[in-house]
């Protein structure tokens, strides 16, 4: 960090990069809470001169807004493909963290292919695939592709934080009549609790998030997640800018909160680890 | 007595790898001959009528496709505009925040905001803060700053929806090379710039002789996998706009628009080749520097 006096132009620059930064979510809030004819009023207004909570209590009512069931599908899909990523995520990078075997250099290439891979070139053959064996309108097909995209990501998350607990941990736990398995479930995941949150973040934010994967497999109002049922909504021709802005808002709370929740997490726990780091 | 060690400890990491492995194989390696095998077939519409072998029809009528080359070209304009100015907007802001300031975790918090958010959220904003009629940015732009007379149609004009489309990705796409950068920034010896101080060195003097060749590998890194991902974007284009046919939005709609699985599949072929190319250059040219200087 360089020790400068910071001019008051600083802040001016500070200041531009925030209103960069935040802009439109600050529309997105104005919007969320003033009265539908403001929102089509012209001129636009950044501050609200009418105030309404009208649009956060229509999406939480089921009988105008679908968007609890949409809130469930997401939470279902994200929630699975987190938990998941990250006990693979485990198993995988204490292989590559701490076990010498044959081969290592090639299954660490190969997690790096599929981490600059995408999913847009198989769609084809995925959407062939898994809609002949039955996961066709379906959130386990999503569950099952958003898990691939996110492994190979968690291994090397979960490696680096395997990396840095020392030998002598393991030692003990094998001194005292522990098995591999119960070294790694006994001694090291919980030394990582907060690397690990920060696996299961991140694979919550790319399956919260996606798009691609549910807009092909799933069909179906009553099973779609957040994102392309907002978005179904849009192209509607009723759609109301209050609502769709206040679901946003509500969509984005989870992530945000938990990205603040990890980093937090991650600050205050880089000193644990049982021995001196 | 080594020896035999090894393999078991090359079996214990196998059987610890193989839920990862076999997910790979299953969803990645086997879909990816099938998709070869698709683009050699004319696909009906209906599930249960069997695909024929049709052989080079796919390729020689995508290669014939004048939209498919248009589609190439604006990929590549695309590509090119994201991967250089999200890499420099980020770098910009990841130098001039480096310092001791009032407010910096919040600022830190705020910036990573547009990366983590969906990406639907964010494109209801956008939509209404361009839309034709109440948009603000039109306010903006023709009622108060009087810079044309007549209210750009942002989302229906196929040059202007281009350049919202790939302005929207460098405002998404940005903080992941600003976290990059402020990572690597980090590790840079400060008493490198101290005694550049002394030397009475300028901004762009110590910018050039410290600041730039610690961040190479980094920099490398963030442009190779940026150029990857922009390359084959499809959901923050899709979304925002229907007037930008990018090669992944091409390949989509030949796919679930126009339910044409052989020269989907065809195309994700001739795609597949782009990056794979572009994943060996990194990883060759990339991943070696990376260790040289490690």
């Amino acid at each position: 960090m360089r020790k400068r006096h910071n001019r008051p132009g600083f802040y001016i620059g500070v200041i531009l990069i925030l209103i960069f930064l935040l802009f439109p979510f600050v529309i997105m809030l104005s919007v969320a809470v003033k009265s539908t004819k403001e929102t089509i009023g012209f001129p636009p207004t950044v501050i609200p001169r009418t105030f309404t909570l009208e649009h956060f209590a229509a999406i939480f009512n089921a009988q105008i807004f679908p968007f609890l069931t949409y809130f469930k599908n997401s939470i279902y899909i994200a929630v699975t493909v987190s938990c998941l990523a990250v006990f693979f995520g485990i198993l995988g990078g204490y292989a590559l963290a701490k076990v010498h075997f044959t081969g290592k250099r090639i299954v660490s290439d190969l997690f790096y292919f599929v981490y600059m891979f995408s999913g847009i070139l198989l769609i084809v053959p995925l959407f062939k695939l898994l809609s002949s064996i039955g996961l066709s309108n379906s959130r386990e097909a999503v569950i099952i592709c958003m898990i691939v995209q996110t492994v190979p990501t968690a291994i090397y998350m979960t490696r680096s934080y395997f990396e840095t607990i020392p030998k002598e941990l393991e030692e003990a736990g094998r001194v005292d009549g522990l098995s591999r398995m119960g070294i790694i479930f006994r001694i090291v995941v919980p030394l990582s609790t907060s690397g690990l949150v920060s696996v299961f973040v991140y694979a919550f934010m790319i399956a919260w998030n996606d798009v691609l994967f549910s807009s092909i497999f799933i069909n179906s109002a009553e099973k779609m997640p957040l994102t392309i049922g907002l978005n179904a909504l849009f192209d509607t021709p009723d759609y109301i800018w209050g609502r769709m802005m206040a679901a946003s808002l509500v969509t984005s709370l989870p992530i945000v909160i938990m990205y603040m929740f990890s980093q937090r997490l991650i600050r205050s726990g880089s000193t644990e680890g049982g021995v001196k780091g | 007595m080594k020896f035999s060690r090894d393999r078991s400890e090359t079996r214990f990491a196998y059987a610890l790898l193989a839920p990862s492995l076999i997910l790979i194989a299953l969803l990645i390696g086997y879909p990816m001959v099938y998709n070869v095998v698709i683009s050699f077939q004319h696909v009906p519409l209906n599930p249960r009528m069997s695909s024929t072998f049709i052989g080079l029809k796919n390729y020689l009528s995508v290669l014939k496709d004048l939209t498919f080359y248009q589609s190439v070209l604006v990929t590549f304009a695309f590509t090119a505009l994201v991967t250089f100015f999200s890499t420099i907007v980020g770098l910009a802001m990841a130098i001039y925040l480096n310092r001791d300031f009032f407010g910096k975790r919040v600022v830190n918090g705020i910036v990573i905001l547009s990366y983590v958010v969906p990406s639907v959220c964010l494109i209801f904003a956008w939509r209404y803060m361009f839309n034709n009629i109440y948009g603000i940015i039109n306010y903006a732009v023709v009622d108060v700053l009087h810079l044309t007379g007549k209210a750009p149609l942002w989302f229906d004009n196929p040059t202007s929806a281009f350049l919202l489309a790939a302005f929207f990705s460098i405002w998404r796409f940005f903080p992941y090379a600003y976290m990059a950068f402020v990572a690597a920034l980090q590790s840079i010896d400060q008493s490198l710039y101290e005694a550049a101080d002394i030397d009475g060195a300028t901004f762009w003097d110590r910018f050039q002789a410290i600041t730039l060749p610690a961040l190479k590998p980094t920099l490398v890194t963030v442009v190779s996998l940026r150029m990857i991902w922009a390359f084959y974007i499809y959901t923050e284009v899709y979304l925002l706009t229907k007037q930008v046919d990018v090669i992944g939005v091409y390949l989509y709609d030949m796919a679930f628009a126009t339910h044409d699985f052989g020269k989907a599949a065809c195309i994700s072929i001739l795609l597949f080749f782009v990056i794979f190319a572009c994943i060996i250059f990194v990883r060759k040219k990339v991943l070696r520097y990376n260790e040289e200087e490690a």
